[in-house]
């Protein structure tokens, strides 16, 4: 998705205090890569790269980067989530990682340690909702973060086009039960992200609160559960899936369907023009086709 | 529906190990229990085995306290505290309890600014806030720049955070002579915790005496000669629509002395007094009467 540039226009600089512009990529954990790998291809993504040291494959298509992370230390946390693969990060990007990192740090973020061995990037990052991690990266640009710790897969394209135009829409985050206001300030006070109002709604699954990000690029929805369905003492806040927009939706139900992907269809939820979810496989993984136009 | 519900007994009013304590207080007819850290961190099987022991009582805790002296420091001493704050985050967590209590720092290392007061105890709601958890911020009596539930509250305000709300402790209101008319000016669902006790002196005049008394002999609510006081506390508290848990706050060092069934068992008859002579809630229904409604 392009960057709209609307910090020149009309937002003023502290509404976006990481200097944020967009997703630079989002990171699946998992022990079962050889099965997420494939469901990734299915979704129009390739793989493209290695990571020099750990078990960690780039998927891309167009602008979407995602990470497939079976490093036995990270994948240990799909475990607890059944076995099925968990997103436990999101990348952002923004204009100094090292500043926006430690701006999050002194409003009350949680610091994650890092991982980087001799020669690789340490990409500073917090502690999200659940297990996850929020990455700030500010080399995306002149050169990027995979050049140095990735290895290019060899004879592979390593810029595929994008599936019938897919691009990262944005992510939906369940959250406990009365959890709305508290993540609506964590992200207000440390991203920046604004509120959208109730009337303004995407795709087919319009229940939760709408943010967006103050780059303009991408949506979070926050969704609280069913009341009375859950033990309200239980948290179990994930970041739950992956929103991809798309300018026609049954074009891309049609380009993926004939690549072996799924998608929910019933009397109350089934593709429409506004948006489909696909089938769940793996247990956990799910991604939402949104209408928008690039 | 238990006959005292959204009353709690606290762990430091019990001598002896955790599980006896917990034990103690499930036998007297509570469903919650206020943890103290030292209880958790001094059980001899370590934090994991307190935390076990804490989910097989059956008991929700109430919250967890306490963390001292957080708000107003700089540099280094700031910087300690947070990894302090986030050890005791961390705890609050595994022990399933939704709010920390933090009282009003008593250091003269401190800044008096409230403004700085109120970053600061947003900084800590702020790394509470992805575990689930709600600070409670009390105004000690002693405390240095905050020792009264009104300027707490004000710094609370200023901080504008939502898992950030007061906790009260009719101790403190009551040692130090605040009026209670501005309970009315509270957002009863920013108020997190309301603890109480009382004690057997009229007067505790200087910080001095406020200190020792709050540490050996308070008693429980009912049992000290501000009765009245406690009773018109709690009202007020119900009638802005409070209607969140109440806890015994009660350090004793008689109590530390006497079986942990005696001291569960005065405690049971404070939260009885409170709920029928003070409150006048009514008797809860019998199971047959609920179920045939819900069906």
């Amino acid at each position: 998705m392009n960057a709209h540039h609307t910090l020149h226009e009309t937002i003023p600089e502290a509404s976006n205090p990481l200097g944020m512009a967009g997703i630079e990529f989002i990171e699946y954990v998992t022990n079962q890569p050889l099965a997420l790998g494939q469901a990734l291809e299915a979704m129009g993504f390739r793989a493209v790269a290695r990571h020099r040291s750990r078990e960690i494959t780039l998927y891309r298509q167009g602008g979407m980067n995602l990470v497939l992370n079976a490093h036995p230390d990270d994948a240990r946390v799909s475990a607890t989530e059944g076995g099925g693969p968990v997103i436990s990060a999101v990348g952002l990007r923004v204009r100094d990682a090292r500043l926006a990192h430690q701006r999050c740090l002194d409003l009350g973020a949680w610091e994650v340690a890092s991982h980087a061995r001799a020669m690789e990037l340490h990409i500073p990052a917090i502690h999200g909702p659940g297990g996850s991690r929020f990455y700030f990266v500010d080399r995306w640009q002149e050169f990027s973060i995979y050049d140095i710790d990735f290895t290019p897969i060899h004879d592979v394209d390593p810029r595929p086009p994008a599936l019938a135009g897919m691009h990262y829409f944005g992510l939906v985050q369940y959250i406990g039960a009365g959890r709305s206001v508290d993540w609506i300030t964590y992200y207000e006070r440390l991203f920046g992200f604004e509120l959208i109002p109730d009337e303004q709604r995407f795709g087919i699954m319009p229940k939760g609160t709408l943010m967006r990000s103050p780059c303009g690029s991408f949506l979070w929805q926050l969704v609280e559960p069913v009341p009375s369905l859950e033990d309200e003492s239980l948290l179990n806040e994930s970041l739950q899936r992956i929103g991809i927009g798309v300018p026609d939706v049954p074009a891309a139900v049609a380009a993926l369907a004939a690549r072996g992907v799924s998608f929910v269809d019933s009397a109350e939820l089934h593709p429409e023009d506004r948006g489909a979810l696909t089938r769940t496989v793996l247990g956990n993984v799910a991604f939402e086709l949104v209408h928008q136009t690039a | 529906m238990n006959a005292l519900d959204g009353f709690g007994l606290d762990t430091i009013t019990f001598a002896g190990p955790l599980e006896a304590k917990l034990a103690a207080i499930a036998q007297a007819g509570f469903s919650q229990v206020m943890l103290n850290a030292r209880d958790i961190v001094g059980h001899p099987g370590g934090v994991p085995a307190a935390v076990a022991a804490v989910r097989a009582s059956g008991l929700r805790p109430t919250g967890f306290q306490v963390l001292r002296d957080f708000e107003g420091l700089s540099g280094h001493l700031h910087d300690y505290k947070v990894d302090i704050a986030k050890g005791m985050l961390e705890m609050c967590a595994a022990l399933g309890s939704r709010v920390l209590l933090a009282c009003s720092s008593v250091s003269r290392h401190a800044t008096q600014d409230y403004d700085e007061l109120a970053r600061d105890l947003r900084k800590l709601a702020m790394l509470a806030l992805p575990l689930g958890i709600r600070v409670a911020y009390e105004g000690l009596s002693w405390g240095r720049t905050i020792n009264e539930y009104t300027t707490a509250w004000d710094v609370v305000c200023r901080a504008d955070t939502p898992n950030l709300g007061i906790g009260i402790d009719s101790y403190h209101i009551i040692a130090a002579k605040t009026p209670p008319d501005a309970i009315e000016e509270l957002d009863p669902e920013r108020i997190f915790l309301v603890q109480l006790s009382d004690f057997m002196w009229q007067e505790t005049q200087s910080f001095e005496d406020r200190m020792t008394t709050a540490r050996t002999f308070r008693v429980f609510p009912g049992e000290g000669v501000h009765s009245e006081a406690l009773a018109d506390l709690v009202i007020r508290l119900e009638n802005i629509g409070f209607r969140g848990d109440y806890s015994f706050e009660v350090f004793n060092d008689d109590y530390q002395q006497l079986p942990l069934d005696v001291v569960a068992a005065r405690g049971r008859r404070s939260a009885l007094w409170l709920r029928d002579d003070v409150l006048h809630h009514a008797a809860p229904l019998p199971a047959w009467a609920t179920q045939s409604r819900a069906a």
